[in-house]
């Protein structure tokens, strides 16, 4: 089975030199260039005219690359981010399948323009209003191309009036049903525990693995991050550990006994192991390899760049 | 489909709940200082009572409006016909639908104020409908409902709790709560409605509640997206009316905020960082709403005001 | 004459291939047993399995229990027609997914319920939500039969597989799908089969203080059913799921409590710090007829047993 690993994505406004050209020694799996609420409007427009080169600078670590564009200049957004290197495309402010379908039409026509192979640009979908909240399925299932989606937290609150305590989380709705519909429908769901994503702050390391692997734990499979410094919790948390892997490693073992003893129930540590165990099992497995594998290209990727 | 998306957000932080069939209650909520008074035909009115309580509720709401408040009619989904022959006045801004079941109800409510606003000589279409999801089928339903009559201005749970016999858990928190009230929320800002409600913990109990608690309910009610809540009693009205209004230091601090936030952008910048903070474009809106929200506030404080002391109110 | 509350406080899942369980089932005093096609049986077995449900149900219905049968999610058909046999009181569907599968389900134990000479409508279907597809078509699943009167899930493990989740975290990570699920439930006046939260980051199923902790948390929230994979958990749920003789005494006291109140003409008054209002009597008329229920339940169980026993094995 393929798996998509993206645990990572690292926003970096376009604009801003020193950290496009530092980007790609973070680690982060994924990087997108934000012409969005990154950029200052009066920069708008000549920020398009830095994607191309910014594309090339923060490929160098194998990181994926994508652009936040504008949702209200998204034809000359789009249209200055299609170059060869790119993923796809970040989508804010999504409030119904038509923009999905807007964005994938443009992105085909690029796609042949510029040499691209069709099919490959792919979406990640941002939703900041309750509308888009409500309307999540119609929305996620508008495109084949929409690979991940995720909550604006922040613009959430503004739009509902709320002004964030840390204490009291007012989006365990909104994230679940992403959570859910996004996984129903075969679109990874991005996200993070509260009250990240509403206050965006920097961690001590502890903290924010913490943070991160509750995330995990609420379906999500990965985090954008506002800042380097949460990348490499970030892939830890939605990495396996190797007690994970010790772990299922054993639990397959015993049910492959049992199975062989002509049960398939069995007790082990307290708990009892059947299929849907050794199922997740599998699927801990599988991770655990595919992030091993994304690593290494990285680790390949940045040492080369290093030299 | 209809949405209400360009409704003005009235202010609406205390709804008191008076029960109609007690006219002597009338007058101290009139001094109350709730935003709204919620002349109850449903919950505290036995149906014995209902009769007598329905006679003269019209010439209450008259009184109510006099001081300040604004006056809705809590009026049961079985009875519309009666409930609202005997409530519709021009003084009257709307009614909010007790242990709703139906679409269907809402569009009965729906005709009914229409033919009273032509009979009554009231403008069409200017009675508004707060819809309460009390039981788990208008919950089911609450997008359904919500968008069923452009009259709805809000949504709230009422005392869903009660209703569906939901009760505290270990936590303290009321069983299936957390959920019901931000679906409401979220369903309410898809729509463009106000969602009423306040955060309750064991033991408050069908929107009944000492000061203190009320006060608590209502600071973590306002910090999921609630606009207001119903209460009980008198004392709970100042609870609300200031749990549902961001404090001054609050706005002081969104202020500092917005002001280095604006002046980074004049830089370039479109972050900031405040200590461990990170400060973008969304944390800017979040501080702009807050402060957009206490000044409307204090307007509308200033109108009350004014209204309870005699004093004429300027036109909206 | 109003149709019997279902009583399922207590059950255990066990695997029908397994004659040390199936044997001593009687003696557990469940309120069900669910004998298991599915995930404890391993396929090479699933068609062996499948013949032993027939016995398995006359002989663990024997001291009183219910007898529920989990079939497989792809064996429908097969599956089916090895086990809806007199004594059958539900076939539990895993991982339903869509509104079509529930009816497919209910024509096919229409049809056999009909060749068997089972009264229609005897076996009601537990379609368990254990996927993410699942949750998002909850309402139209719980909807599609009449046979599905009681409706849970959104939790465990194969829910945790399908959103990718660690279990046993500490803190409630199904909070959505769980809200979902019930909602439908009650709006379609199911019994919803689902808990309050409580931490558990062991994941042991044979502890019975917890079983109990949890089952008492559950009942006071207004939960009634229950289950488990261990027999040390069957009488502490039995007990937890029960109404206590002073809930009983409290709920008579309401009850009369509000009569007066009816005749004074109020709608709530506020006795020594306890409210009585209809609310609270309606809830009392529940318990009241939830605690007969249950000790109808307990005797039918006892006499059960009794007459094994005079028997002798």
């Amino acid at each position: 089975m393929s798996i998509l690993i993206r645990r990572s994505n690292l926003m970096v406004p376009v604009t801003n030199d020193r950290f496009v050209q530092g980007a790609w020694r973070h680690g982060a799996d994924a990087i997108t260039l934000d012409l969005e609420d990154g950029v200052v409007p009066a920069f708008k427009a000549s920020a398009r005219g830095l994607v191309k080169d910014a594309v090339a600078a923060v490929g160098k670590g194998a990181a994926e690359i994508f652009v936040r564009v504008n949702k209200e200049f998204m034809e000359a957004d789009i249209d200055a981010s299609v170059w060869p290197g790119l993923s796809g495309i970040m989508l804010p402010k999504v409030e119904s399948p038509e923009d999905v379908i807007q964005a994938s039409e443009l992105l085909r026509a690029l796609e042949g323009k510029r040499g691209i192979e069709p099919g490959t640009l792919n979406l990640i979908v941002l939703l900041e209003s309750a509308n888009a909240i409500w309307r999540v399925r119609e929305i996620i299932s508008a495109g084949e191309r929409v690979s991940q989606v995720g909550i604006d937290e922040s613009d959430l609150s503004a739009k509902l009036g709320i002004s964030p305590l840390p204490e009291y989380d007012p989006f365990v709705y909104a994230r679940g049903r992403v959570a859910i519909e996004g996984t129903a429908a075969g679109v990874q769901p991005v996200g993070i525990a509260y009250p990240l994503g509403a206050m965006a702050s920097l961690l001590p390391d502890e903290d924010m693995l913490k943070i991160a692997t509750d995330s995990k734990n609420l379906g999500f499979k990965g985090i954008i991050c506002p800042h380097p410094s949460w990348i490499s919790s970030v892939n830890t948390a939605f990495t396996p550990t190797e007690s994970e892997v010790d772990f299922y490693t054993q639990v397959r073992e015993v049910f492959a006994q049992a199975i062989a003893a002509g049960t398939a129930a069995v007790p082990f540590h307290g708990r009892m192991i059947d299929v849907p165990v050794d199922e997740w099992a599998k699927v801990v497995m599988a991770t655990s390899t595919a992030c091993r594998q994304r690593d290494a290209e990285k680790q390949t990727a940045l040492a080369a760049a290093s030299r | 489909m209809t949405t209400n998306t360009i409704l003005p957000q009235k202010i609406r932080r205390s709804w008191l709940l008076v029960p109609a069939s007690q006219k002597e209650r009338s007058v101290t909520a009139a001094k109350s200082n709730a935003d709204v008074v919620l002349l109850d035909l449903v919950e505290f009115v036995s149906d014995r009572d209902k009769p007598s309580a329905r006679e003269g509720i019209a010439e209450t709401v008259r009184e109510l409006r006099e001081g300040g408040a604004e006056v809705f009619v809590q009026v049961d989904s079985e009875l519309l016909y009666a409930d609202l022959h005997a409530c519709v006045c021009p003084e009257l801004t709307g009614i909010v639908i007790a242990h709703l079941e139906s679409i269907a109800q809402i569009q009965e409510a729906d005709t009914l104020l229409s033919q009273l606003e032509d009979e009554r000589g009231i403008l069409s279409g200017a009675l508004e409908i707060v819809a309460s999801l009390e039981t788990a089928q208008a919950n089911q339903d609450a997008f359904q409902i919500a968008t069923a009559s452009p009259r709805i201005s809000g949504l709230t749970l009422g005392r869903a709790e009660l209703v569906m016999d939901l009760r505290p858990e270990p936590s303290g928190e009321i069983h299936l709560m957390q959920y019901l009230m931000q679906r409401l929320i979220t369903v309410a800002g898809a729509v463009g409605v106000q969602p009423y409600g306040a955060w309750c913990r064991e033991p408050d109990r069908g929107l009944l509640a000492t000061p203190e608690n009320t006060s608590n309910a209502a600071i973590r009610g306002r910090a999921v997206g609630f606009k207001g809540s119903f209460c009980v009693l008198e004392n709970q009205v100042e609870p609300l009316n200031s749990g549902f209004t961001p404090g001054a230091q609050e706005v002081d601090e969104a202020s500092q905020l917005l002001k280095q936030y604006q002046a980074a952008v004049t830089e370039g910048a479109a972050s900031i960082r405040i200590a461990d903070r990170i400060f973008d474009a969304g944390a800017s809106l979040q501080a702009q709403a807050t402060i957009d929200r206490a000044s409307k506030i204090a307007v509308h404080d200033q109108a009350k005001a004014d209204a309870q002391a005699g004093r004429p109110v300027p036109a909206p | 004459m109003a149709e019997e509350i279902g009583v399922h406080r207590s059950g255990l899942t066990m695997p029908v291939v397994t004659p040390r369980f199936v044997d001593n089932a009687w003696r557990r005093g469940c309120d069900f047993i669910n004998l298991d096609l599915e995930d404890s049986v391993p396929q090479h077995m699933k068609g062996y399995a499948r013949t032993l449900i027939k016995d398995a149900i006359a002989n663990v219905t024997k001291g009183g229990a219910e007898a529920f049968t989990r079939i497989n999610h792809d064996l429908v058909q097969a599956d089916l027609e090895g086990i809806v046999w007199p004594g059958l009181s539900k076939v539990n569907y895993p991982k339903a997914e869509y509104p079509e599968e529930i009816e497919k389900l209910d024509r096919i134990i229409s049809r056999l319920e009909r060749e068997r000479g089972i009264r229609p409508g005897t076996v009601e279907i537990g379609a368990n939500i254990e996927t993410s597809v699942g949750v998002a078509n909850a309402y139209d699943i719980a909807s599609a039969s009449p046979r599905v009167k009681e409706f849970g899930g959104a939790g465990g493990y194969d829910m945790s597989r399908d959103l990718g989740v660690e279990m046993f975290v500490g803190f409630d990570q199904f909070v959505y799908g769980k809200g979902e699920v019930e909602l439908a439930a009650r709006a379609l006046g199911l019994e919803p089969h689902t808990a309050p939260f409580t931490a558990n980051t062991t994941g042991s199923v044979g502890d019975p203080d917890r079983a109990f902790r949890e089952a008492e948390a559950a009942r006071k929230c207004g939960f009634r059913v229950g289950g488990g994979l261990h027999p040390n958990v069957v009488e502490p749920q039995t007990r937890g799921f029960t109404p206590t003789q002073e809930e009983v005494a409290e709920a008579h006291q309401t009850l009369d409590q509000y009569r007066k109140l009816e005749v004074s003409g109020e709608t709530w008054a506020d006795i020594d710090g306890k409210i009585i209002d209809r609310y609270e009597a309606a809830r009392a008329r529940r318990l009241l007829e939830w605690s007969a229920a249950c000790a109808r339940r307990d005797q039918a169980k006892a006499e059960a047993v009794a007459r094994v026993e005079a028997v002798g094995e």
